[in-house]
């Protein structure tokens, strides 16, 4: 469980966190939508500790984060893991290399047991052996992503964070890739944290959606609650396309 | 004020970069990737500069120099010292800045802008001392190779210009080669080399760490890169043979 206590944030003057205050829970996918340049990434960046947050405070699991020094920060940080946008996988390892990384930086296994635990994350997102030599620049993004959330996992992380998971990918991967979320998350029992701003994504997978307006928590609900929600910025938000709008006009 | 926020920024950073490795073992790793990159890589360019520097130095000594009172062994004198003090550690260096710097710059910048160092931190890495610390000791080890290597072969450049010029005979230059060499010289020169290297590498990442933005700024930090770490090897060169002629 993450719960966060009125956390603001602001650059040079400007605020772009105000006050937000919710509980993301265990084992279920929570979503943090909104529109560009409300602040889900720096949200996000603040709850993993890329950012320092001005004032508030952010619990994982009772023990609070945002006054932790480096080193307890440290610790925790190898209880999470991280889907970047565009996948962030290193340039110069293949794909079986990046995922055995973070193995091969803190834990003790041998090559050969590095090998099968990469194998076995590597399997279980479904990516193909034949890709498993490549290079990150020669495969498709969604292999990116797959490769990505093979790394994130591969030390059993209790807190698993994705950044626009489904950015760059067509319709249809991205399905792929928000059911992979999904089940890892339950199967896994993580506090999974997504920022998206992917309609199919909400209405899918979003157990806990936390919408951002300005800055500022606007709404908080789960994808059965977002379609009727009386907000008007949520409104504005969800049937902003014109397939969403042509949806609501019919039912 | 500008300045001291670089220096302030520089020097904490260094204090992230100069601290104990996650795992000895990957940090010999790299160590020895950053050897093969940064020097094995740059032995070519520095070699066939050095020898075409040690031929003209040479030929323009001999044919600039035609006052008939000036004993021949002179030009090996020249050859030898100009490689020796200036040209192996403070020339090649420069031409390091642009090589290496330039490509250290993009590398990190390049994984700034693409959130790599932004996962190393998640993972609880510390990514300045991963990154950077292997490339700073890798060029503080291998540079002073690559600045003895330049000397010999710059000399032996100017022995193949004498050889297929006549403009100086081979014997005479041998004999200025050997001229009351000092090797203290060579020492001075490898000390200017070890601090360069550390100039180059650590202006570089400097550069590359705190790129922001996207390919543009890339570029523009690799080119600061190079002008800050040329200029600042032109500095401490007037301060290290200061230092260390006086």
């Amino acid at each position: 469980m993450i719960e966060l206590q009125n956390v603001c944030k602001s650059f040079e003057g400007r605020e772009v966190l105000k006050h937000i205050s919710i509980t993301f829970e265990t084992g279920k996918t929570n979503l943090i939508i909104g529109l560009s340049g409300s602040g889900k990434t720096v949200l996000l960046k603040s709850i993993i500790g890329l950012h320092n947050i001005d004032s508030g405070k952010i619990f994982y699991d009772s023990r609070e984060f945002s006054s932790m020094n480096s080193l307890q920060k440290k610790e925790i940080r190898q209880e999470m893991g991280m889907v970047f946008q565009a996948g962030a996988l290193f340039d110069s390892l293949t794909v079986e290399q990046n995922v055995m990384f973070p193995l091969e930086m803190f834990t003790n296994f041998s090559q050969k047991e590095r090998k099968e635990r990469a194998d076995f994350c590597l399997n279980r997102v479904n990516l193909s052996k034949n890709a498993y030599s490549l290079f990150p620049s020669e495969i498709s993004g969604g292999m990116q992503k797959r490769t990505a959330i093979a790394r994130a996992i591969v030390l059993n992380p209790k807190y698993l964070f994705c950044d626009e998971p489904n950015s760059g990918l067509d319709p249809q991967t991205s399905i792929v890739i928000d059911s992979l979320i999904y089940e890892l998350t339950a199967e896994f029992h993580i506090t999974t944290i997504i920022n998206t701003h992917d309609m199919n994504s909400v209405l899918e997978i979003g157990d806990k959606i936390l919408f951002i307006y300005k800055g500022e928590k606007s709404w908080e609900g789960s994808k059965n609650e977002i379609l009727t929600a009386e907000n008007s910025y949520i409104e504005e938000f969800l049937f902003a396309s014109s397939l969403m709008k042509k949806i609501k006009n019919r039912f | 004020m500008n300045v001291f926020f670089h220096l302030g920024r520089y020097y904490l950073l260094m204090a992230k970069v100069f601290s104990k490795p996650e795992k000895t073992k990957l940090f010999f790793r790299q160590f020895f990737r950053e050897v093969d990159n940064l020097g094995i890589g740059s032995l070519g360019i520095v070699a066939i500069i050095s020898v075409f520097m040690g031929a003209v130095i040479t030929l323009q000594t001999a044919y600039n120099v035609t006052n008939p009172l000036v004993p021949s062994y002179l030009f090996g004198i020249t050859t030898r010292d100009s490689m020796i003090l200036e040209f192996s550690s403070t020339v090649v260096g420069l031409i390091l800045a642009g090589k290496v710097g330039s490509n250290i710059a993009s590398e990190i910048g390049t994984m700034r802008i693409s959130e790599q160092i932004d996962a190393l931190e998640i993972m609880g890495i510390n990514s300045a001392n991963y990154l950077i610390l292997p490339k700073i000791t890798a060029a503080m080890f291998i540079n002073p190779f690559l600045n003895v290597m330049s000397m010999f072969v710059g000399i032996f450049g100017g022995y193949v210009a004498c050889v297929a010029t006549n403009a100086v005979t081979p014997a005479a230059y041998v004999e200025g080669l050997l001229f009351q060499f000092n090797s203290f010289y060579v020492t001075y020169s490898v000390i200017k080399t070890v601090i360069f290297a550390f100039l180059i590498t650590s202006i570089s990442s400097y550069n590359g760490y705190f790129t922001n933005g996207g390919a543009l700024e890339v570029g523009k930090a690799s080119t600061k890169a190079v002008v800050y770490s040329s200029v600042l090897i032109l500095l401490f060169n007037v301060i290290l043979t200061q230092l260390l002629l006086s």
